[in-house]
């Protein structure tokens, strides 16, 4: 295996975590399903559309998200948005990327403490 | 006219439960819509909306697995839950129900009266069979617990270190065992020589070696020769202590040495001396000499095979044993 295909496989590793956090921030105001897919690749986390909207359905089955169907454009569309456990479990995630981050960080600078 | 977006919503519905189906037919249809619309930006080229709508269900892939994505349900026939316990269960069956099946259809084919060849066949086919039936249901129920979401009873025990495999003993080669081999080759070498000497069967009040004494001009020093190298073989291994490789192949080459001719002396009907032959058949009216011919034949294949394996199986274990006792 060549380098290129081992950093590959370790970025999918370390990203497949983040999307699930990364979406519910996103999701604070309301968006679908594709718009989110340009947001999350915009912020360097490629998602592919295959995997983000069953990922989408599974967060309403778990009332982290609510969703509604838009009607109003050319074509109907499903707008999700953050519930409140959502909101809950944001919070929650966001403080533990942040001291995975912190440790992590102390970590490449060589502090063992 | 059902369009390619037509068929792939329901290649996706239709591995989808009846209940859910209403409800996810306008997300897919949705999601598909969109990624039809992205292609035809990205491309900038809708001129040609089929072109974009064939990339964009390439891009979705195979329905059956975006379907799977949804339900979260196994695109597999047997999870990693259940593999081991599936491996548990097949190897030992296998192993053990298939050699006992395919020696007592050899051996009934044969009294049978079925030429060797059709009894080899048989043979074959129904082992064949039987691992291809033990596979198949044991796979078929271990795949309805995957699906039923039934623990296996068998791992239903957590796993502790109480299960782990104890480590083989090194196998030194005991005295006992060398003996053994020692016996059995001097017996073949006094066979020969005592069947010739001292002629056991007795034609029109003749004493007649078993052996066609013709084969005294090559094949039987041949033989006894093989036999002495046998024998030093075995000394060899005694000394050595332990089987490895290298002593296996020769043991299996002495092997192939001695029971390859001797198998083509007896096909070709050139063991057994013409007179005690003739002598047999007048004594019995006949038919004795093709089942004598097979169950020798077969005795001194298997006896050979055997040990050829066992002792490649014995320098396996040698090279793959690790205890701090071998070292």
């Amino acid at each position: 295996m060549d380098f290129d295909e081992i950093l590959s496989a370790g970025q999918q590793e370390l990203r497949r975590g983040t999307v699930v956090l990364a979406c519910l921030l996103l999701l604070r105001k309301p968006g679908y399903g594709y718009a989110l897919l340009d947001e999350l690749r915009g912020i360097g986390l490629s998602v592919d559309a295959n995997t983000l909207y069953p990922l989408l359905r599974r967060l309403e089955g778990q009332g982290l998200l609510v969703s509604e169907w838009n009607t109003q454009e050319a074509r109907p569309r499903k707008f999700y948005r953050i519930s409140l456990v959502g909101e809950r479990l944001t919070t929650s995630l966001l403080a533990d990327w942040m001291r995975i981050d912190d440790s992590i960080r102390r970590l490449a600078h060589g502090d063992t403490r | 006219m059902t369009t390619l977006t037509d068929r792939y919503v329901w290649g996706v519905l239709r591995s989808v439960p009846e209940a859910q189906r209403v409800e996810l037919e306008p997300e897919i249809r949705a999601l598909v819509a969109d990624a039809i619309d992205a292609r035809a930006m990205s491309d900038g080229t809708p001129a040609d909306p089929g072109a974009a709508e064939r990339a964009a269900l390439v891009e979705l892939g195979d329905p059956e697995a975006l379907a799977a994505r949804y339900t979260g349900r196994s695109p597999y026939l047997i999870g990693p839950r259940l593999f081991g316990a599936w491996r548990r269960v097949v190897v030992p069956v296998t192993a053990v129900v298939v050699p006992i099946v395919s020696i007592v259809t050899l051996a009934a084919s044969l009294l049978g009266g079925a030429p060797v060849g059709q009894a080899i066949v048989s043979t074959l086919s129904t082992g064949f069979m039987v691992a291809m039936q033990i596979l198949f249901w044991v796979t078929f129920v271990f795949a309805v617990m995957e699906r039923t979401g039934v623990e296996a009873t068998i791992d239903s025990q957590p796993w502790t270190p109480d299960h782990l495999p104890e480590v083989p003993a090194p196998e030194r080669i005991g005295l006992g065992e060398a003996i053994a081999s020692l016996t059995a080759s001097i017996f073949v070498a006094v066979a020969i020589v005592w069947q010739q000497a001292a002629p056991p069967v007795v034609v029109d009040g003749q004493g007649q070696p078993l052996l066609d004494p013709a084969l005294w001009s090559f094949w039987l020093p041949y033989f006894l020769v093989i036999v002495v190298l046998e024998i030093a073989f075995t000394a060899v291994l005694y000394l050595r202590g332990r089987w490895t490789y290298p002593l296996a192949t020769v043991n299996a080459a002495l092997g192939a040495a001695f029971a390859i001719p001797a198998l083509w002396l007896l096909q070709n009907g050139m063991l057994f001396n013409p007179a005690v032959i003739d002598g047999i058949d007048e004594a019995t009216g006949g038919g004795w000499l093709a089942p004598t011919v097979i169950i020798t034949g077969i005795t001194i294949a298997v006896i050979v095979a055997w040990d050829a394996v066992d002792g490649f199986r014995k320098a396996y274990r040698n090279a793959h044993m690790r205890s701090p006792s071998a070292a």
